[in-house]
């Protein structure tokens, strides 16, 4: 261990100082086709070790003889060789390399040339969103890769977004893919800092997935973070921008809301709220538009600073990010600090070491659905925002029970601090047997996360409460792979094998008080109150697997994958503790045929088809046990008193969701890459369904775990990649996807159906929003069909169920002339049949236009914010969208917006109120110049660029935004309900990038 | 080079071993031991009361008992605004689905099935036997009292004495009336003799209260669905023994009306009270929500969930009580807006009021279950409708509650006006609507004395009228359709 330590540091100081044969100095600059300086080219001198790479701004010295000749390589370009001749200036111009041949791509623990790849793998490369104003992760892969389907369900900065790959595989468990960042398993999608990704790899089919096991399921995101290289580099970037909303409901005016009111009290036979003065009052000094009071227009900034540079053993990348976004909701926000570090070093020949760390931390202040947004449509415009005091109006008289939407923004604290830290050090070593080398990692991860909440004293209806929620994940993985790669003669061996454990620890505490004598104080200092309550848990779990990989080619034609894991994991008992995970994946590059060749059409022509399984354990800890909760219970009014009641019940036959996934995909180039079209169909398979499946209130309520069903997903992808134009110094490059996806449910184990419910629905909903059903797709939702309202000669069958004409008409499915239960029915889908994405980049000499649309088609929504706003539900007393001017009364008999009775019955969970959710929208826009080096002598490039952000959306769907949605990414059987979801915003952006 | 190799794989197969992969169960709380030491009995007990009890939820800290009986004569609510649920009881019109009464059955079950481990385990647990005793008595006093909401709300219902989930239940068939019953007795019987006479604390029950409520089920058995006439005499000698060791129980009729109802929240109870659930704001989900809001009108910031029938209140006898009972003027202000000049044009119940008109929907004040004069009431019906009829006893019974109750200068009843034991029983039941006024009981006298469809009949044609006849299928509700569309055997 000594002699490696001197060994070490001896390697690191000598690779510092490189010494050159005395030789010519040739300098110049490499430039793109754009004419801008290339950073980062690889320049070497043919036949030798010696070598450079050219700086920020292009530019590049070296020193060689003059017979020499000079290779400038850089990825995602064509190579030239330039003979020096006796010259000391050489410029040289390199041309985009439109073929894939030759790219690298990053596979499961390893890596393989994206000619050898036989599994159904998405790459995206960070200068397809370099010129977009991204923060997140999800914002990269929205669009951007067939059969990932994205949604920001929380519109708020820093709100939650559903990533989805090939549909979703579970009920009960995550759907999430697991996420590998630079080899550690199952990273936080959030904390990855999109400046700082050098490539992303989606897996999606079982010869890429099964090699990540019980976690593959889902698909697997695989991101590399940017690596240092030589010589010293400095970047900043800083964006500014502003948001607002794309839409707002369109709701009435006080004068006429008033009016409406007055006509349904007459009609129900109340007194009448208004007088007509009042009305004459309102109708001309108008009301309270309390969407104004709730939403702003929203602001922000990001920095990002790089620094890298290096030697040729040792190359270090540093990065800071600093974000800071405040919502269009106002007092809403979002913060975010991020510091990355990767060092490398080759120590000798056999001999490298690696470590990366990152620390992060985000910080969301009340970026909530529901509260002032639901309550912004229920207020009465006729009630004024502030009383005489100057304080907001406490009570609604007229329009909603519950709380005036200003207390929710300013009378609440709801703050989400999260703090992450990451290293990984790794160092891989080559063995003395030809092709072998071993690699070693540990990887620690830390997370703590900090829900500080502050229900204020008007809020909480003085009873002011406050509490912190502290919860630590500490994870730890150690992977040790060998690998082994052979050729000889016409066949290539890669093999992997791998043995990795993983070990998860939670613990947390909570503390809440109630009555706070010192409210003021927040949450900072919750001692003072008047009762107060504690409560702390802890988990862990551990993962113990070995995997295994060959990769075996005859002739560079044909192509074998054969992959193998074996999970164990301390979720299950005993029995069902370990589970085997194969696949197998054949290809065969058509295009090394000599019948293609002869064609002479394809550049690249590829089959490839592969079977696998994955798997999912899509439960918690401990769920195999009967565990009772803590709870309290009151006996008199100045305390509570902790007791027990019995949880779920636990289930210890539990075992793994398996996915069992077959892929057939074509991969085609023509005219040397000018066209690419890739293009998929799978069939996945999951069995085994862990299923919550619900106890009957009368044995303890809740749900049990079981292994009962299986589901089916299956779709096709197409992307297409072109070049359609590229001459005179302008060029048009454009990629299309396009992914469909049908899921359904094969089997809930005999269950005729199971009730999947939200809890987001609160006095609207009368039973489960979603029903499992088998043949049925998840996210069907579960409701009564409107009819419209009862006709005039309707009469007599509208009063069989009590009802007049004008009331809600709902399909009366058994006849019974009773509308319960029994009459609901499948009325919409929840769940995309399609995505689309369609991104085109135009570079004019050094302008560069983006313009990336973003589709989804086939879905539904149910709008239970139009529904409580419409209807008179939830909290909401009164109509107040002007949807209501058009209510049934006489000679207005064709509406079908109810009318005024008593005998009015509104049912908000049924297709009156499910609309159509698709979109077309066009997700960015962006025009960037870059100022001509001559203009600042060389000596560094200067980009600036604007940019808008859902600056249009083409849909049919009546809210404010047909993506966002009370239901978060936690689960897919209950999605798309919009109760008061916080709204995507209309985004512009100015930024500009220096590199020096 | 090579050392290092073998200490990293060294060290990674060590945790390679069997025991990397078992269940680290550190800070969970399960298994059967649990309940045997004597505090974690009284922790499963406190968790039983967490059926009764929780606020929005399920149970009686809301008002969700109230709703689901307001197809009675004595309330209504809004017949527009957000009361779609609340009116499916007024208008006899109870959808499977409805959160209201839906609230009560998963609370009652929710206790039901602590008290089930509760009883199943207190006598192999571990500690001070007379305590053990006073906790199992709770238990048995929590699921008669909890059975009895069921089976009067539901009729028919799945009889579980389990506290384990095992799925037997799932296909567990209904039990009658009778065999409900039968059990609700034999629960009542047990606790009477476990509890102690003193409660324990203000929202637990004592030797008295399970008296009391079993002369209640007594009298209820006696009436439909039952029709046990024997048990007239039966309720009729439990009342009579609360009535004569009122004071062993700490039981008394306060001397005025208005006093009962003060709804002062730094009062822990009141001694009228028989049996109440806790309510206390610095609780998660223990504040009560059944005063404040939910009977106020929105004049005055509140929801207008719950209000007067005007019948009832046109008929109701002027007196003290009359006064303390209904709200007819509206603002907390200066202002005031006489009932029939106000929004829903209908009388509110001032009695669920909070002392100072505080405008909330959580405040630490009991739901009060039971109270003293009820007994009174239970006794001077059941001895009427029993062998021999109304006993001086109880004629003095029902004066203590009418003559507190009207105003100065009412005449006591006695032998001497020559009502019939069926006339004085029924003067017994009228007295009960006025004295327990949206109270939740008036729907259940109606009930078991068959009158639903009478008193509706009797309705304002201002009020929300029945949708559809009124028929005996009215008299109970559909069971939840969370449950029976997971058991087919209870349809």
């Amino acid at each position: 261990m000594k002699n490696y330590l001197k060994l070490f540091l001896l390697a690191w100081l000598l690779s510092s100082s490189v010494a050159f044969a005395q030789s010519n100095r040739i300098t110049g600059r490499v430039t793109g086709p754009d004419n801008q300086g290339l950073p980062g080219v690889n320049v070497q001198v043919n036949g030798t070790t010696t070598g450079t790479s050219t700086d920020a701004s292009g530019n590049y010295a070296v020193n060689a003889a003059n017979n020499a000749t000079l290779v400038f390589s850089n990825i995602g370009y064509t190579s030239q060789t330039v003979a020096i001749n006796g010259r000391s200036e050489i410029n040289v111009q390199l041309v985009e390399d439109l073929k894939t041949l030759n790219e690298v791509v990053v596979v499961g623990y390893g890596t393989q040339r994206k000619t050898d790849v036989t599994g159904a793998l998405t790459a995206i490369s960070n200068k397809e969103f370099a010129q977009q104003p991204v923060t997140r992760l999800d914002q990269v892969l929205q669009g951007r890769a067939a059969g990932v389907q994205v949604t920001q369900t929380n519109g708020a900065p820093g709100g939650d977004a559903r990533i989805r790959i090939r549909g979703a595989n579970s009920v009960l468990g995550n759907n999430d893919p697991l996420y590998v960042v630079d080899g550690f398993v199952g990273a936080n999608f959030n904390f990855v800092n999109p400046s700082d990704i050098e490539t992303i790899q989606v897996l999606k089919d079982a010869a890429s997935t099964s090699i990540y096991g019980s976690r593959g399921a889902n698909g697997v995101v695989i991101i590399t973070t940017k690596k240092g290289s030589k010589g010293l580099k400095v970047n900043y970037e800083g964006q500014f921008s502003t948001s607002e909303n794309i839409k707002r409901y369109d709701v009435l005016p006080a004068g006429e809301f008033a009016e409406i009111v007055n006509a349904r009290a007459t009609a129900v036979g109340s007194g009448l709220p208004f007088t007509t003065d009042q009305i004459a009052q309102f109708k001309q000094n108008g009301g309270t538009d309390w969407q104004s009071l709730v939403f702003r227009k929203g602001s922000g900034q990001q920095h990002q600073i790089t620094v890298s540079g290096g030697n040729d053993k040792t190359t270090f990348l540093v990065s800071g990010n600093y974000l800071n976004q405040n919502g269009i909701v106002n007092n809403s926000g979002f913060k975010r600090y991020i510091l990355r570090t990767n060092l490398n070093t080759q120590i000798n020949d056999k001999l490298s070491f690696r470590l990366n760390f990152w620390g992060t931390r985000s910080q969301n202040h009340n970026t909530l659905d529901g509260g002032a947004i639901v309550q912004a449509l229920a207020w009465a415009p006729t009630t004024p925002a502030y009383g005489t005091d100057g304080q907001p109006t406490f009570t609604d008289p007229i329009g909603s029970v519950y709380r005036n939407p200003l207390d929710y923004l300013y009378d609440q604290s709801v703050d989400q601090n999260r703090t992450g830290l990451n290293l990984i050090g790794g160092l891989n070593y080559k063995l003395p047997i030809k092709g072998l080398s071993l690699d070693l990692q540990y990887a620690v991860n830390f997370l703590n996360a900090q829900n500080l909440n502050l229900n204020g004293k008007r809020l909480s209806n003085n009873n002011p409460t406050a509490s912190r929620f502290s919860a630590e994940q500490f994870t730890l993985q150690n992977t040790n792979t060998l690998n082994y790669d052979l050729k000889v003669g016409d066949h290539s061996i890669n093999a992997v094998a791998v043995l990795e454990t993983q070990q998860f620890t939670d613990q947390n505490f909570t503390a809440s008080a109630a009555g706070l004598r010192f409210p003021q104080l927040g949450y900072d200092n919750i001692g003072g109150n008047t009762a107060a309550t504690v409560a702390s848990g802890f988990q862990k779990w551990t993962l113990l697997s070995l995997l295994g990989r060959v990769n075996y080619g005859y002739k560079d034609k044909y192509l074998v994958t054969a992959a193998v894991r074996r999970d164990g994991s301390s979720k299950f008992g005993p029995a069902n503790r370990y589970s085997v995970f194969p696949s197998v994946a054949l290809g065969w590059r058509l295009s090394e045929e000599e019948f293609i060749k002869n064609l002479n059409v394809f550049s690249n022509l590829k089959l490839r088809g592969s079977w696998g399984m994955t798997g999912s354990q899509a439960i918690n800890p401990y769920a195999t046990l009967s565990t009772y909760s803590t709870i309290v219970s009151a006996f008199n009014n100045t305390a509570a008193t902790a007791g027990v009641i019995l949880g779920n019940p636990g289930n210890p036959d539990l075992k793994w969701e398996t996915t069992k996934q077959v892929d057939v995909g074509l991969e085609m180039e023509f005219l040397n890459g000018r066209i690419r079209i890739e293009a998929d169909y799978f069939k996945k398979n999951t069995t085994d369904l862990l299923l919550n499946v619900a106890i009957p209130s009368y044995a303890g309520g809740g749900t049990q775990a079981r292994n009962v069903g299986e589901i089916e997903n299956k779709g096709f992808e197409f992307s297409i990649g072109a070049t359609p134009f590229d001459k005179g110094g302008f060029r048009w490059e454009t990629n299309l996807n396009y992914s469909t996806l049908q899921n359904r449910v094969i089997s809930l184990g005999g269950l005729p159906r199971l009730g999947q419910g939200t809890g987001v629905g609160a006095g609207m909903s009368t039973t489960n929003e979603f029903m499992l059903i088998p043949g049925e797709p998840l996210g069907s939702y579960w409701g009564l069909q409107y009819l419209g309202t009862w006709k005039p000669n309707e009469a007599d069958q509208a009063a069989r169920q009590g009802r007049v004409p004008g009331d809600p008409h709902y399909q009366d499915l058994n006849g019974d002339n009773a509308i319960t239960t029994d009459d609901f029915q499948i009325i919409g889908r929840a769940f995309p049949k399609g995505t689309a994405g369609w991104n085109n980049t135009f570079t004019y000499k050094g302008f560069t236009l983006n313009v990336f649309f973003n589709g989804v088609f086939g879905v539904d929504k149910l709008n239970y914010t139009r529904a409580a706003a419409l209807s008179g539900s939830g909290d909401a007393r009164q109509f107040i969208l002007s949807e209501i001017r058009d209510y049934y009364r006489p000679g207005n008999e064709t509406s079908d917006v109810p009318a005024f009775t008593k005998t009015y019955q509104p049912f908000t969970q049924s297709s009156r109120f499910l609309e159509d959710g698709g979109f077309v929208r066009l997700k960015n826009v962006s025009l960037s110049y870059n100022v001509p080096t001559g203009f600042i002598n060389n000596k560094a490039n200067i980009r600036v660029f604007a940019s808008a952000t859902n600056l249009f959306t083409i849909t049919k769907y009546k809210g404010p935004d047909p993506e966002s949605a009370r239901v978060g990414s936690g689960t897919d059987t209950a999605i798309g309900i919009d109760y008061g979801s916080y709204p995507n915003a209309k985004q512009y952006t100015l930024g500009i990038n220096l590199g020096f | 080079m090579k050392k290092l190799v073998i200490v990293a794989l060294a060290a990674t197969l060590t945790v390679g071993c069997k025991s990397y992969l078992e269940e680290n169960t550190t800070g969970l709380l399960y298994g059967g031991n649990v309940l045997s030491t004597q505090d974690g009995l009284e922790s499963a007990l406190t968790g039983a009361y967490r059926g009764l009890g929780n606020q929005w939820t399920y149970g009686f800290l809301h008002p969700s008992a109230t709703a689901a009986t307001i197809g009675s004569d004595d309330v209504t609510t809004h017949p527009a605004s957000n009361k779609a649920d609340w009116r499916e009881f007024d208008q006899f019109n109870v959808s499977t689905t409805n959160q209201r009464s839906g609230a009560v059955y998963t609370g009652c079950y929710k206790a039901i099935q602590g008290a089930n481990n509760v009883i199943n385990n207190y006598q192999k647990t571990v500690g001070t036997k007379a305590t053990i005793d006073i906790i199992a008595g709770e238990a048995y006093f929590i699921r008669g009292f909890s059975y009895y909401w069921l089976t009067r709300f539901y009729g028919s219902i799945p009889l579980v004495l389990v506290g384990e989930y095992s799925s037997d239940l799932l296909t567990i068939k209904k039990s009658t009336p009778a065999e409900v019953y039968a059990l609700i007795v034999d629960d009542l019987k047990k606790a009477e003799t476990m509890l102690p006479n003193t409660r324990r604390d203000p929202g637990r029950p004592n030797a008295g209260s399970a008296k009391a409520f079993l002369a209640d089920v007594y009298l209820t058995m006696a009436g439909w669905p039952l029709k046990l006439t024997a048990n007239y005499d039966l309720a009729a000698a439990k009342a009579k023994e609360v009535i004569d060791n009122r004071a062993t129980y700490g039981f008394q009729l306060m001397p005025t009306f208005a006093a009962v109802f003060e709804n002062d929240p730094a009062v822990a109870m009141i001694p009228e009270s028989v049996f109440q659930i806790g309510g206390f704001t610095g609780g998660s989900g223990t504040a009560n929500a059944t005063y404040g809001n939910t009977t106020m009108p929105g004049e005055e910031g509140g929801w207008d969930d719950m209000f007067a029938e005007l019948n009832f209140f046109r008929d109701f006898p002027a007196g003290p009580r009359k006064d303390a009972t209904f709200r007819t003027e509206f603002g907390l202000g200066t202002t005031k807006t006489p009932w029939d000049k106000s929004l829903t044009r209908h009388p509110y119940y001032q009695k669920w009021y909070i002392k100072g008109n505080v405008v909330t929907s959580s405040i630490s004040l009991p739901s009060v279950m039971m109270r003293y004069p009820h007994v009174l009431t239970v006794y001077a019906e059941a001895k009427a409708r029993g062998t021999g009829g109304p006993d001086q006893a109880a004629y003095d019974a029902l004066n203590a509650v009418r003559l507190r109750g009207r105003a100065a200068g009412t005449k006591a009843l006695s032998p001497a006006d020559g009502l019939t034991a069926t006339q004085f029983a029924d003067e017994v039941v009228q007295e009960r609507a006025w004295e327990f006024a949206c109270e939740r009981t008036r729907w259940f006298d109606l009930i078991r004395l068959e009158r639903v469809e009478a008193a509706n009949a009797a309705k304002s044609p201002d009020d929300l009228q029945p949708i559809k006849p009124i028929t005996k299928a009215n008299y109970w509700f559909p069971l939840p359709y969370t449950d029976t569309s997971i058991n087919p055997n209870l349809n």
